[in-house]
């Protein structure tokens, strides 16, 4: 069905589907990594402002804290009598986050503090070798922070060293804790499950982790046992105090478990330098891009299946077309394949009308040449021959008669002819009495009758109706089929002619018992100038029409004639005519 | 060939015996004396013999009369059978030959006669209705030695006959 060129058609076709499919999956993907990246970039960005925030706050927070302790200590009134007790008291609970505060005087003994169940009093620093921070603040006289340590309870804590002076002489320091606990619970906010926070001291150790599963103070780059360089970037960053974004492979025995993004953001709290950062896994993206990943999908998949649409649809139309093309092509090829064998045979048939043509004319001139020759060598010869005898002139004056008869029946026979090929013979029809007519032909044929010695019997049933026809031509044909029954019977031969009347048409039979016909000559008796045994027939004379004209007759008014015969035992000729009009 | 066969044997007894009378050879020959006499008149006749083959009884009849008249010896023939066998037992002098002829036709009998040496120089001229330059062509191809077209000129078909056989005494 398919020939050469439809198959690359099809090909091309397929190809340039096949692009657009691809092209269209190819955009669907890059516009899937454009929205990640966009979508990406903005959840660090939202993710640094919260890591900001909160560091912040923290950094905000426990710088006033401090502040308070250094008002205090900045009283021109010199150390009050309690030792600070109501001063402390006051600014523990306005601080509502330190675990204690104390007063250590001048020579490093704990006199004061609050909560007093917290309070080591009469602790004395250098007596228990504790004496290296006080000894720092009161050389340097600014606040020092240590970092976290475990205090005697058990948990971390920062203690916050502030020196106290009366004019410029030193007085002492505050001491306060605060305990990680309670910076936790305030200012860390409750992420959701997927990101935690942790912080980094400015050595990039880990100073709390939200999950709380790691030892505090380990290096935080082992700690997570990373070889990735975004982690070591990042902390990097974090160790110097910067501020940013950065992402990293989180790696699980070699193999990548999922990528983190991380924001991070400095908290600067007077000698401490920390860093606070909120790390999630980049899922979290993807989760929220979930949505839109399933909408592109969508689209991407709608479009492609209208496209395989589309192009079947095409396909089917192209394949129909050149399907109903190839039919009619087939049709029209078939219809020309038939006209011209039609013609062929039209070809083949005006060539043997062509032949017939040349051969009747042929015929036809012989046939009236034959007597010509015969009247001119009689003619000639009696011209020459004046003194000729009686009987030779006598001989040859029969000839040119019999000749000129001859040649004039032979022309009325080819006029006859003529008309009935051209439909031009014209009927003077009539109610015409058949056993009339009869009995008239055979009386025409009398001398051949009797030459021959031949007898005809005629048998027509009583009151036989009359039949409408032109009694002339009736008789042509009766003269017609004697002569033929008298040319082809021998001397004494028997010629019936029997009368039956049917309903609407009147049966009339010539038989005689002479020389017959051959089957094969069956069929072409009617043909013009066809003469069964042309030696026999010329012995009688004929123009080999008679039977032609018979037929024109007959058949020209609406009447049949058949032919039956049985091979040297005689024929019989059956033709019937229409009884009334 | 019964003739023929006859005249041999005429001859021989006429050649053994010259006054044998007519009735004698009649009773050797266990013929009847007509038939004797008929043979014996036609093999004196010294007349030119033509065949003429015609199967139209009217032509041959006029045609055989004309030339009778002019002093041929006119055998006939009705078709083309005939014609082959009436050359073979009478030897005519000259053959006219129509075209159009039962059983086998006037080119079909030229182009025997012509190849069978015993009777190929025996001049033919062909009488024929048709007027067609190709019959011509043909006629004289298969070696008629003339062509007459019908209806011909009796004075001109007289000529050619003579003309023919005058040709033919030369060689």
């Amino acid at each position: 069905m398919w020939n050469q060129r439809s198959r690359w058609n099809i090909i091309l076709f397929a190809v340039i589907v096949l692009l657009l499919i691809s092209s269209i999956v190819f955009l669907w993907m890059k516009t899937n990594v454009e929205i990640r990246a966009v979508v990406e970039e903005q959840y660090q960005n939202q993710q640094l402002l919260l890591t900001r925030q909160i560091s912040d706050s923290i950094e905000r927070s426990l710088t006033e804290k401090v502040l308070l302790l250094e008002v205090i200590a900045k009283k021109d009134s010199g150390v009050p009598p309690d030792n600070f007790s109501s001063d402390l008291k006051s600014v523990y609970d306005v601080a509502g986050m330190f675990y204690v505060v104390e007063y250590v005087t001048a020579d490093g003994t704990i006199v004061s503090g609050y909560p007093e169940e917290h309070v080591p009093y009469g602790l004395n620093l250098y007596e228990n070798n504790e004496y290296r921070a006080f000894e720092r603040v009161k050389e340097t006289g600014v606040v020092y922070i240590t970092d976290p340590l475990r205090l005697m309870e058990g948990n971390y804590g920062s203690f916050i060293w502030v020196p106290v002076y009366d004019g410029d002489e030193f007085k002492g320091t505050f001491i306060a804790i605060i305990s990680e606990s309670d910076l936790r619970s305030r200012y860390v906010v409750e992420s959701n499950s997927s990101s935690y926070a942790y912080l980094l001291d400015k050595r990039g150790r880990l100073l709390y982790d939200e999950s709380g599963t790691y030892e505090r103070g380990v290096n935080y780059a082992e700690l997570m046992n990373s070889s990735s360089s975004g982690l070591l970037d990042i902390i990097a960053a974090q160790v110097n105090g910067m501020e940013g974004n950065g992402k990293y492979l989180l790696l699980d025995e070699g193999s990548v478990v999922e990528e983190m993004l991380v924001s991070y953001s400095p908290i600067s709290w007077y000698n401490q330098q920390w860093s606070l950062a909120i790390t999630s896994p980049s899922s979290d993206v993807d989760r929220l891009i979930v949505s839109v990943y399933l909408k592109l999908f969508i689209v991407a998949v709608v479009s492609v299946l209208f496209i395989v649409f589309v192009s079947s649809f095409i396909v089917l139309i192209l394949f129909n077309w050149s399907k109903s093309l190839e039919k009619e092509v087939d049709w029209k090829t078939q219809e020309l394949k038939e006209s011209n064998a039609s013609l062929l045979q039209a070809n083949k048939k005006l060539k043997e009308l062509d032949r017939l043509k040349t051969e009747f004319l042929s015929i036809v001139s012989h046939e009236l040449k034959t007597p010509l020759t015969a009247m001119k060598t009689s003619s000639e010869f009696l011209r020459e021959n004046d003194e000729c005898d009686t009987a030779l002139r006598q001989q040859m004056l029969d000839i040119v008669i019999r000749n000129i008869d001859r040649q004039s029946r032979m022309v009325d026979d080819l006029l006859d002819i003529s008309r009935i090929e051209s439909n031009r013979m014209k009927f003077h029809r009539d109610l015409v009495d058949i056993e009339d007519t009869i009995l008239f032909s055979i009386g025409l044929l009398e001398l051949p009758l009797k030459e021959a010695d031949m007898s005809v019997q005629v048998d027509i049933p009583e009151n036989i109706g009359h039949i409408y026809t032109d009694k002339d031509k009736l008789v042509q044909v009766f003269v017609n089929l004697l002569n033929n029954a008298i040319k082809f019977s021998k001397k004494g031969g028997k010629v019936t002619i029997f009368v039956e009347e049917e309903t609407d048409f009147i049966k009339v039979s010539v038989s005689d018992n002479g020389i017959g016909i051959s089957q094969e000559e069956m069929g072409r008796i009617f043909d013009k100038f066809y003469q069964i045994d042309s030696t026999s027939t010329r012995k009688v004379g004929g123009s080999g029409l008679g039977l032609s004209i018979v037929k024109g007759i007959i058949e020209g008014q609406g009447g049949t004639i058949t032919v039956s015969s049985e091979y040297g035992r005689g024929s019989t000729f059956v033709f019937t005519l229409k009884k009334e009009q | 060939m019964h003739e023929e066969n006859i005249r041999g044997k005429i001859l021989s007894l006429l050649e053994s015996d010259p006054g044998i009378t007519i009735k004698e050879i009649s009773n050797n020959l266990s013929v009847s004396v007509d038939e004797v006499e008929k043979v014996l008149k036609a093999m004196s006749d010294v007349r030119q013999k033509v065949l003429v083959v015609d199967d139209e009884m009217d032509a041959l009849l006029a045609l055989k009369v004309a030339l009778q008249t002019e002093g041929y010896n006119v055998v006939e023939a009705k078709d083309g059978h005939e014609a082959i066998v009436k050359v073979h037992s009478e030897l005519p002098d000259v053959i006219l030959l129509d075209l159009m002829i039962p059983q086998i036709d006037g080119f079909e009998v030229c182009r025997q006669l012509k190849s069978d040496p015993v009777y190929s120089h025996i001049p033919v001229i062909m009488l024929t209705a048709r007027g067609e330059i190709d019959d011509k062509v043909e006629g004289i191809e298969l070696g008629a030695d003339d062509y007459v077209t019908k209806p011909f000129n009796l004075k001109e078909l007289k000529a050619r006959i003579k003309m023919v056989l005058r040709r033919n005494q030369d060689i």
